[in-house]
């Protein structure tokens, strides 16, 4: 039972990892009904980014800050240059163009920083906390992570309840039309949209690449998870990508001590599927119905 | 105050809208009435700016709208109340409201809020509650309230009897031309329904296939008997 526990544990802070990409996705496609493929690859692209940050300052924090910045900014480049002239008649189209965002940002990166997998250095411990006469399976590091994962989350929900900048948005992804009527700049409305989601994947960027290594590949893998986390909760649910996100990294951390870590793919997809053929709508989704 | 001058919409090769002339003044209602397809909802869409027009030119106080985006219109005091649905479900009733007025400073907000509370009191009482809630009425009632948060000078109701019982329809339509009255409001009101639409209108305008056929007091077309049954079907 205590592995259980351990492994529990262990998960969280992937868990809290995947819940922020997933989140990156979901804010994408409430305001614009386009799954944002392309977030990875904007993800390791500003990591690269702060990688190169980091090295130079020498400061973790700057380098948060700077991926920050760029997530921002590289989501605004994006939906101007790649979004905006093709979603104006299709939305298939438009998803397709976020693929080739994805292989585009993939093959720069390769060419800007080139040399394989970096590592990323670690900006806090990240070994198991001795605590009560025994190693625990969680690290310091990975208290940092759940803990800038619940900031953000807390921010999002205050943004989005509490201001009018989030009251816009929410109507700009439910009625356009009506928003635009009741004076909301919903272009404006959606560039910010971007720019958040831009940011927010950054941060699961500059997170996961500690524990594991950054080459312009290294997180397709956490596109995978943050789709499937993404589609059962609903897809415009942050509520849903959160929990469902904690909770496939809990998964994942089972089927990986249990068997084998090259499993936890196939555990995804397998949940992924379930999903669509028992409750395809999502689980925390608004909308009764969605066809697949 | 509404002054709508030769205007014209196409849909590709269909034409719509040709050379409509309307005024509306401020304190009363004018009603356009006609049958489906008349090019109605068209005139509305138009003038709030979801649609542009093909020639011709809206001018509000002297302002052109025409040509402007829809949120640029509403700040020029032209508020649109759509057809069918237009609350946000997803968003509570004091949501919907301030969405009206989002842009406008957060006192003169808050005072007209006071204002449509006073109007439409259930929207008071039921402030906190999602709009998906509420009865057909009521989300109209919600739907105009949201309107008039931007405070506008010239209201336009598109077909507000949709769906709606007579008798609700009736209420809505006094409260309507009341406010015209006592807020110096310009009121378009599209309407199906004839009767209703001219019982409160001072001036009707019957719309058809595009043109105006007639401009007239809202009493002399209820009675001019041919023309109801060329043009309104009754």
């Amino acid at each position: 039972m205590t592995t259980f526990f351990d492994y529990l544990l262990g998960g969280l802070g992937s868990g809290a990892i995947i819940a922020l990409m997933a989140l990156a996705l979901v804010l994408i496609w409430r305001s614009t009904r386009v799954v944002n493929f392309a977030q990875v690859g904007q993800a390791m692209f500003t990591t690269f980014i702060a990688l190169s940050i980091q090295t130079w300052t020498g400061s973790w924090y700057i380098a948060l800050i700077g991926a920050l910045a760029a997530g921002a900014l590289l989501g605004v480049i994006i939906q101007y240059l790649v979004l905006r002239p093709v979603k104006r008649n299709d939305t298939s189209g438009a998803i397709i163009a976020t693929f080739g965002v994805l292989i585009a940002l993939q093959a720069a990166a390769g060419m800007i920083w080139p040399g394989g997998s970096q590592a990323f250095p670690q900006p806090f411990n990240n070994s198991g906390i001795e605590f009560a006469g025994r190693v625990w399976p969680i690290s310091v590091y990975d208290f940092v992570v759940i803990g800038i994962t619940a900031l953000l989350v807390l921010g999002l929900t205050l943004l989005f309840t509490k201001t009018s900048l989030g009251l816009s948005m929410r109507a700009a992804a439910f009625n356009p039309e009506v928003a635009k009527l009741s004076g909301v700049r919903v272009s404006r409305v959606l560039t910010f949209g971007w720019a958040l989601a831009g940011s927010v994947g950054a941060v699961a960027g500059i997170l996961v690449a500690p524990v594991s290594t950054i080459s312009p590949n290294s997180f397709d893998i956490l596109l995978v998870y943050a789709f499937t986390v993404a589609v059962i909760g609903g897809l415009d649910s942050l509520i849903g990508a959160i929990s469902i996100g904690v909770f496939t990294g809990l998964i994942i951390s089972l089927v990986s001590g249990y068997s084998d870590s090259g499993n936890a793919p196939v555990v995804a997809l397998l949940l992924l599927a379930l999903n669509l053929i028992l409750k395809p709508e999502g689980i925390f989704s608004h909308h009764k119905a969605r066809s697949v | 105050m509404l002054t709508i001058t030769e205007l014209s919409v196409n849909y590709g090769a269909v034409q719509a809208l040709s050379n409509v002339s309307i005024e509306v003044p401020k304190g009363e209602v004018t009603a356009v009435i006609g049958a489906n397809g008349a090019g109605k909802s068209t005139l509305m869409r138009t003038l709030s700016g979801l649609v542009k027009p093909g020639s011709g030119s809206a001018t509000v106080g002297g302002v052109t709208i025409t040509g402007r985006k829809p949120e640029d219109i509403v700040r020029l005091g032209v508020a649109l109340v759509p057809e069918g649905r237009s609350t946000i479900p997803e968003l509570t009733v004091e949501e919907n409201l301030r969405l009206g007025g989002l842009w406008r400073d957060k006192a003169a907000r808050n005072a007209t809020q006071v204002q449509v509370f006073d109007l439409f009191p259930v929207l008071a009482e039921r402030r906190s509650m999602r709009a998906d809630t509420l009865s057909g009425g009521e989300r109209q009632q919600l739907a105009i309230g949201r309107a008039l948060m931007s405070d506008p000078r010239v209201l336009l109701l598109d077909e507000p009897s949709l769906g709606l019982a007579p008798l609700i329809v009736t209420q809505i339509l006094e409260l309507v031309s009341r406010l015209a009255r006592e807020s110096d409001l310009a009121v378009l009101l599209v309407e199906q329904n004839a009767v209703t639409a001219l019982r409160v209108a001072t001036t009707g305008v019957v719309l058809n296939l595009g043109k105006v056929v007639m401009v007239g007091s809202g009493s002399e077309i209820a009675s001019d008997e041919q023309l109801r049954h060329a043009y309104l079907g009754y």
